[in-house]
């Protein structure tokens, strides 16, 4: 009885032919780094890696139809030449002449993060979308105007027909394939890996910027992500829009002046720094940390309490250091760049 | 063509006739939810008043009824609008049953597993998109007691962490036994009394809740008091 059902069945699934062939995706395996810790959970437990979801997400990424302008993108404010953070911008532009109230974090290895941007507020990736998506001072968009707008283009079709198996088009469907795009960025290739890895030397200056990123930076932006992904307070003075991080999402006090400590692979193309921008380059950086750290504040993070002190060459070396977390590799890999020609709003 | 359109034909027949013998019949269960304040039937045009004599409209009311309890579990979400669906049906085993809950709100796990659709659809404008979570209910309107731009009152009940997370299960004892046959279809209706939502509320003093925390805590706990078993069908 039940053969005879199971034959009804792939006969009725031979019949239906919607012009797209069979739903036959390529499932893909997030590749951990040799030597790097496994991430604590799983952001494609319920949203299966394939091929065509991968491409379906980054041709969403790169699509100016998720913004109210038809021109804004992911893409526009995360660039892969910059490491997918907004080059050269404190705040990045939003639709309609608006900024962001912060610095466009750069995006990989997001797979090892369980919460995501500076205050922590998403708490899984698939959704993380829906906030730029609906700002007023991002894209501006709602997702209804989206499904419409995706509705009327044709190309979309086959996309969603490979990734999940048939035409329609869903919010669901619309942040799964984002996830599985941005989920897959990972970042793992730059000079300092291939030196850990015995396939290049560092310069004597290189060796001495580790041995003083080790000393003074790796507790809290610790290898081989070069982040805890953990809150803490550095010590900047509160900001003109008062941003208190991450006690606007805990409520707490004792969250007060928390961001997420970021990752210092690629800082060499992800600058200016910090939660909204402040500093313009790595000297003004280790300059703060050195002298600029408000200690009056009381969530001020332990691990800063004793002062750190750097010769002028010393703040050199630290530098060339950090540049050796670039990964051009990542930053030019044509996979992650977008798959047609497209013109950038600025 | 014609050859597919028989060999639908007859695996349709064959698995309705597997269906029927096979499994079990059962019945269905409708909770239909009434909304009134001050005693009357909530709607756009009505005036009502706090208890404590605010005077206020109501523009929107929707909220999540989910896991549902009678007998056994029932595992799924439902969004019920005072001003559209608001009622939820389910397919029930036949039996006798003295007890009914549910869970107001969405739970813990459902905040923060990702993309979901249907009811939990962010299209249904019931997620955060800056603090992920749902808000588990919904009441907007106007008052002059609000001093809230435009007047506006917005009470979106949310939170599903730690001592502010605002889902609260409801439970009723089913005074009349409620006995569910085969393929019989019964209704429980819930009246839902916003005037007990605004117990230790106050329009003036919080016309507009937004995110999680100690306030909306204090607005869910008034959820158990708001609804009760008027009639059951």
């Amino acid at each position: 009885m039940i053969l005879l059902i199971a034959l009804m069945a792939t006969l009725l699934g031979a019949a239906k032919d919607d012009g797209y062939g069979p739903f036959k995706p390529t499932p893909l395996k997030l590749a951990i780094p040799k030597g790097w810790p496994k991430p604590t959970g799983n952001i494609f437990a319920k949203n299966k890696l394939t091929e065509e979801g991968f491409q379906l997400g980054r041709k969403l990424f790169y699509d100016g139809n998720l913004s109210k302008d038809g021109v804004t993108s992911c893409g526009s404010c995360h660039q892969q030449f910059a490491a997918f953070s907004t080059y050269d911008h404190d705040l990045s532009h939003g639709v309609e002449n608006t900024f962001t109230s912060r610095n466009a974090p750069a995006l990989f290895n997001l797979a090892w993060m369980t919460s995501y941007h500076w205050d922590g507020g998403i708490n899984h990736i698939e959704v993380q979308p829906l906030s730029p998506i609906t700002a007023h001072n991002e894209m501006g968009e709602t997702l209804e105007n989206i499904l419409a707008k995706l509705n009327t283009d044709s190309s979309y079709s086959r996309f969603f027909k490979a990734a999940f198996g048939d035409k329609a088009i869903t919010t669901q469907r619309i942040l799964k394939a984002l996830a599985q795009f941005t989920g897959s960025l990972i970042s793992s290739n730059s000079r300092y890996d291939q030196w850990k890895n015995g396939t290049l030397k560092f310069t004597p200056v290189e060796e001495s910027g580790y041995a003083l990123y080790k000393a003074n930076c790796s507790s809290c932006h610790k290898e081989p992500l070069f982040t805890d992904n953990s809150f803490r307070n550095n010590g900047l003075p509160i900001n003109r829009f008062g941003d208190a991080g991450r006690q606007r999402i805990t409520g707490l006090s004792s969250d007060s002046l928390k961001f997420k400590v970021p990752s210092l692979r690629n800082v060499q193309y992800s600058v200016p720094y910090m939660h909204d921008g402040r500093f313009n380059d790595l000297d003004k950086v280790i300059t703060h940390y050195i002298s600029g750290i408000n200690r009056q504040q009381p969530t001020l993070d332990s691990l800063l309490q004793k002062p750190i002190v750097f010769t002028e060459r010393q703040k050199l070396e630290l530098i060339y250091f950090l540049y050796t977390l670039t990964d051009t590799s990542f930053t030019k890999n044509k996979r992650f760049a977008p798959a047609q020609q497209i013109t950038y709003k600025h | 063509m014609s050859k597919k359109i028989l060999l639908q034909a007859v695996a349709f027949v064959v698995i309705c006739m597997l269906h029927s013998s096979l499994f079990a019949q059962n019945g269905n269960l409708v909770l239909k939810f009434v909304h009134i304040a001050n005693g009357k039937i909530v709607h756009h045009n009505g005036m009502f008043t706090t208890p404590n004599g605010e005077p206020y409209t109501i523009s929107k009311l929707k909220y999540y009824v989910s896991n549902v309890e009678l007998g056994k579990s029932f595992q799924h979400t439902h969004l019920v609008n005072a001003f559209g669906a608001d009622s939820i049906e389910m397919k029930v085993p036949p039996g006798n049953y003295r007890q009914l809950s549910f869970l107001l709100g969405v739970d813990s796990l459902l905040n923060c597993s990702g993309a979901q659709d249907g009811a939990l659809d962010p299209l249904n404008d019931m997620f955060w998109t800056w603090n992920s979570g749902y808000v588990m209910f919904k009441l907007e309107g106007i008052s002059d007691s609000s001093h809230a731009d435009l007047n506006r009152i917005e009470q979106h009940i949310g939170g599903y962490k730690g001592e502010n997370k605002t889902m609260r299960r409801i439970s009723f004892d089913l005074n009349e036994k409620l006995t569910i046959g085969p393929k019989e279809t019964h209704t429980i209706v819930i009246e839902v009394d916003l005037d007990k939502f605004w117990d230790k509320g106050s329009i003036a003093k919080n016309p507009v809740i937004v995110i999680p925390g100690v306030l909306a805590k204090q607005a869910a706990d008034n959820f158990p008091f708001m609804f009760r078993v008027k009639t059951i069908l």
